[in-house]
């Protein structure tokens, strides 16, 4: 039991918030803007290379150098929305999803170009299981993806339960022509759905990059997966995306478990097929999602 | 207070509106009427800025807002209801209230306490999610949420549309007393005589042009109107 859930139920945790940190932004960009966001993933990329840079810069350790990635790729989301999707507001869907591809091209070659291709890990060095957990192996980064996931899905709720703004956030995504009539301003809305989109995005690139290593394509690899939660969950239910993006974290590492041999169930290989075996079944039986979002 | 002055336009493709003029004096209860595609919806949408025009101005409060884009025709104190998808179903009743009042800074607690009184259903409900409301119970919080504004003229599409009899002349009632607080209502309705009857004045368009424009009584008593648009004279 214990190494069960040493094995699979920690690491599904850990890789769940991930996702789940993405998939909100990718959740409510949907909802908001009505596009499918291509250049989420590679929007965590760049937060968590912003981080690299302060980490090498200062020498802070990558939590410390959080608050400025997150700001910095903030504000990179709202010149992309600016130059890259404001023209394309009253264009089809589709126009906007290309030029979303565009950028995630651009945001990746442009890390490429500044930092290399080279895997980097944030420190050097090996990260043992902290002594106070026996017997469960949680080590030192786990509780900090945790924690950080935690504090920022508490902070959303309370923006979105407790502010105007972010009553306007979900009153558009409900209906934006409705929205319109009533008076909301609708591209503050918009700004403000990257700020939290951009925000989570960054926070899940550093910790991806705490997890493991920052690479280049760390976040566009992330990206069906995080689709996946999404739509598992209910496009536009902020936390529908949440719990998708735990059950498919958790999903995705109890499918390499050894349930019929000692051999592991689904090879580790096939991870990624996973969330894409969820996605297809959940676009054929329950489009809505778990917690009834929007039809694709 | 609020006049529309020979529109045309449509939705891009061809004109639904051909030269449509509507009027409304302050503290006015105006009923437009007419049959299907005859353009009554597009002409309220005209006046919120929703429609393409081509030609024509809409005038109100004394200043051209023919160009302004929706948000400032609030601003300035026109509100809309439309017909359908009227609320934001997954917000809770109060909060669709506040969502009604975006563009004040603040909102006074007595507009709140003024809307929940003319509804008190809703105050039973406030923290409900609007999409678990009645039909008729959404329509008072549509009615509801724009009023948050305080606007000078209401525009209200269909309002008793697809409602119960019952819950039909809760809403004409409540329509009434909204406009004994002195704000003026421009109406759309299916339900004409109804309407008329309480209406200061009517207009009955058809295919895009004034046709009728009388009292509401005299429209009634009309009988041309009658059996042309009301369905039978009796």
């Amino acid at each position: 039991m214990i190494e069960f859930i040493n094995n699979y139920v920690i690491p599904g945790l850990v890789l769940g918030s991930i996702y789940a940190l993405g998939a909100i932004g990718v959740s409510m960009i949907y909802s908001i803007l009505r596009f499918a966001h291509f250049a989420h993933g590679d929007l965590m990329t760049l937060g968590a290379y912003i981080a690299f840079a302060v980490v090498v810069a200062f020498g802070w350790p990558p939590v410390a150098a959080m608050p400025l990635a997150l700001v910095g790729t903030v504000g990179a989301s709202l010149a992309i929305d600016r130059y890259a999707y404001r023209p394309f507001r009253k264009s089809r869907p589709i126009v906007v999803v290309i030029a979303s591809f565009g950028v995630a091209l651009m945001i990746r070659a442009a890390i490429m170009l500044i930092w290399g291709v080279q895997p980097e890990p944030y420190v050097e060095g090996i990260n043992p299981p902290l002594e106070s957990f026996e017997p469960f192996r949680i080590q030192e980064k786990h509780i900090v993806i945790v924690v950080v996931t935690v504090v920022l899905v508490t902070a959303l709720h309370l923006l979105l339960t407790r502010t105007k703004i972010g009553k306007a956030m979900r009153a558009m995504s409900d209906d934006a022509d409705l929205a319109r009539v009533t008076g909301i301003g609708t591209e503050r809305v918009i700004a403000w759905t990257w700020v939290v989109g951009a925000v989570l995005a960054a926070a899940a690139g550093i910790l991806t990059g705490i997890d493991t290593l920052l690479k280049p394509y760390m976040g566009w690899d992330l990206l069906l997966p995080i689709f996946a939660a999404a739509i598992l969950g209910g496009l536009g239910r902020p936390y529908g995306a949440i719990l998708g993006g735990l059950v498919l974290g958790v999903i995705q590492e109890l499918s390499s478990y050894p349930l019929l041999s000692d051999e592991p169930f689904i090879s580790p290989g096939y991870k990624i097929g996973i969330a894409f075996a969820i996605l297809v079944v959940m676009l054929i039986w329950r489009p809505q999602g778990l917690l009834r979002g929007r039809v694709l | 207070m609020l006049s529309a002055e020979r529109l045309v336009g449509g939705y891009g493709g061809a004109d639904i509106l051909k030269g449509v003029s509507i009027r409304l004096d302050p503290g006015e209860i105006v009923v437009i009427v007419g049959p299907n595609g005859a353009g009554k919806s597009t002409v309220m949408k005209a006046v919120f800025g929703l429609v393409t025009l081509r030609e024509g101005t809409v005038t109100f409060d004394g200043a051209e807002i023919s160009g302004l884009p929706t948000e400032q025709r609030v601003r300035r104190g026109l509100a809309y209801v439309p017909q359908e998808r009227n609320v934001f179903v997954s917000l809770s009743v109060h909060e669709n209230l506040e969502m009604g009042g975006f563009v004040r800074k603040t909102i006074p607690q007595a507009v709140f306490d003024r809307i929940y009184a003319l509804f008190p259903v809703l105050a039973e409900k406030r923290k409900q999610p609007a999409g678990e409301l009645s039909g008729g119970q959404r329509q008072m919080l549509a009615v509801g949420r724009a009023l948050m504004v305080e606007p000078k003229v209401l525009l209200l599409d269909e309002p008793t549309a697809g409602l119960s009899p019952r819950a039909m002349d809760e809403i004409f009632a409540c329509i009434k007393a909204i406009n004994a607080q002195g704000v003026g209502i421009l109406m759309v309705e299916q339900n004409a005589r109804q309407a008329l009857g309480l209406a200061h004045r009517g207009y009955v368009l058809a295919t895009g042009e004034n046709r009728y424009t009388d009292t509401g009584a005299a429209l009634l008593a009309n009988r041309e109107v009658a059996e042309s648009f009301l369905g039978g004279g009796h």
